[in-house]
């Protein structure tokens, strides 16, 4: 009875962090293979990165538009119109739509709509046994296939955070258009508590998402089973751990920008 | 060119066809006939509580620790720590944490109905309950909806409670530029029933329209193992543009131009 508790209890752990270990060992097979010449996987790379933009363009710019309208556009809004100060509504853009919800929201919407197809299309792969066939081939399946995933992933996420945060202050400005206010203070304040600092810690932060998306959705991908359900069970492990990983890793660093950064912090 | 509008287009066709079969399910359940199935209903009920619930209060946890964080900095930054109860009560209750709840309900409960349902459309397991004489709509689609519908409210506002704790957390404990009461009286005096009443709304708009997304493209699957990796990638898209859309009009619509705090005028 105690044996059997303790080993349901167990089991799932060790299960885990096997897992969390294999992504690491993927990771850094990804990165040597990468890096070691022959580079094959030029062509790869190229259509992995227009795939990426083609389907989530969409998605992404309704998604940061709503976010930012609806969230530090109204209620900061609301709570600014207290005390007569609505102009500064642009010095919260600089915190939720550059340092927070730029980047988040680009690697959810990554996440769920670019990461999804990976993992469907190489559980597909692995399910009609073409990753087997590859290597018998001689076709090294971390090089050809996870190499340009990972790489146009972690530049397409990168670039997309601009795009996110171009549409958030959209978002930012229409909200203030519907408080009736004139948009020229809201620059205002938004270009006098920006920093780079702010813009770089977004980018690298949203690139590193990338990177994480990219392995967790090759890795739960290449190691489906179990026929059709299989695919399908693949990719939904695949985004949970994504959002979960997204969500740590962002804890991680907000904090540890913030804490070492207090210039960020002075209101201009 | 043509690619690019290739997914709203796409989207156009579908939306008629998803409508549709979201008013079929809704009627099943609004109309009774699910309860012929009332069994299956605790059966998926418990399903939900067993496999989901420790996920979707993780990412809720965590939003809350970020709008905790963001919260103690920015009014440190303005001259006014005691006031990070403000930010952290708008940020947890009204936005950020119906959509944490969201993005976790699409991407776990979503995406694992549309692979549950694809592998049986697949395997012609739905053709064969139709053999059967069993209503398949009624009994795969209904059931999950009401087993939602009866445990959601409850997973989320425990989770709520999660996210309000992991904001206490970051705010006095780690960051520290307040002191517990200090962060706690305003923190409770910043939100209101009604306030708690419109965020569950949100959430249960929001966990409604997932499900019946999911069990439209599980339903709805075909083309081999592939097919149904497919469908679920494509769901999630649909989900979370739907989360986001949801968030704004709930938040356009409930607190539009009332601030509902207990300063000014």
């Amino acid at each position: 009875m105690v044996r059997n508790v303790a080993e349901r209890a167990i089991l799932p752990a060790r299960n885990l962090l096997e897992e969390v270990g294999d992504m690491m060992i993927l990771t850094g097979r990804t990165i040597s293979a990468a890096l070691r010449p022959p580079y094959p996987y030029g062509g790869e790379f190229v259509s992995q990165f227009l795939f990426a933009l083609r389907l989530c363009w969409f998605p992404l710019l309704l998604s940061t538009v709503a976010l930012n309208y609806a969230a530090p556009g109204l209620q900061a809004a609301n709570f600014l119109t207290l005390f007569g100060a609505l102009d500064r509504l642009g010095g919260i853009f600089v915190l939720a739509a550059i340092r927070e919800i730029g980047p988040n929201v680009t690697a959810i919407v990554l996440a769920g709509v670019a990461g999804t197809a990976i993992t469907a299309d190489l559980g597909a792969r692995k399910i009609r046994e073409e990753l087997d066939a590859l290597q018998v081939l001689g076709v090294d399946p971390v090089k050809n296939l996870v190499v340009p995933r990972f790489l146009a992933l972690m530049l397409v996420t990168g670039l997309f955070d601009i795009y996110a945060i171009l549409f958030g202050l959209f978002g930012g400005l229409l909200a203030e258009m519907v408080e009736g206010q004139p948009v020229g203070p809201f620059w205002n304040t938004l270009f006098a508590n920006a920093s780079t600092t702010d813009l770089w810690g977004s980018v690298l932060k949203c690139t590193i998402f990338g990177a994480i998306i990219a392995i967790v959705c090759c890795y739960k991908g290449m190691t489906a089973s179990g026929g059709a359900e299989g695919v399908g069970r693949a990719v939904n492990q695949a985004v949970v751990v994504a959002f979960l990983a997204i969500g740590a890793f962002n804890y991680t660093f907000t904090q540890m920008l913030l804490a070492t950064h207090p210039n960020l912090l002075v209101i201009k | 060119m043509n690619e690019l509008f290739a997914l709203p287009r796409e989207w156009l066709a579908a939306t008629g066809e998803i409508g549709r079969f979201m008013g079929t399910v809704m009627g099943d359940v609004w109309g009774g006939r699910v309860l012929h199935f009332f069994g299956e209903s605790l059966r998926q009920a418990g399903i939900l509580i067993v496999s989901s619930t420790l996920v979707i209060w993780a990412l809720m946890f965590i939003l809350g620790l970020i709008c905790g964080t963001e919260g103690a900095y920015f009014l440190e930054a303005n001259g006014a720590p005691a006031y990070a109860g403000v930010f952290a009560a708008w940020c947890d209750l009204r936005e950020i944490i119906p959509y944490a709840f969201g993005y976790m309900m699409a991407a776990k409960v979503g995406t694992g109905i549309v692979a549950e349902l694809g592998a049986m459309r697949i395997s012609d397991e739905i053709d064969a309950l139709e053999v059967m004489g069993i209503d398949s709509m009624t009994f795969l689609c209904a059931t999950r909806l009401l087993a939602a519908w009866i445990v959601l409210p409850f997973l989320y506002l425990a989770g709520m409670g999660g996210a309000f704790l992991a904001s206490y957390i970051a705010v006095v404990q780690q960051v520290g530029f307040v002191s517990s009461g200090g962060y706690l009286l305003i923190f409770w005096e910043f939100q209101n029933p009604p306030d708690f009443l419109f965020s569950l709304i949100k959430a249960m708009v929001m966990a409604t329209a997932i499900v019946l997304v999911g069990c439209y493209y599980g339903y709805n699957a075909g083309g081999g193992p592939v097919g149904v990796g497919t469908a679920t990638a494509k769901s999630m898209v649909l989900n979370l543009v739907l989360v986001h859309l949801i968030g704004m009009l709930g938040t356009q619509v409930f607190w539009g131009n009332n601030p509902n705090a207990p300063i000014g005028g």
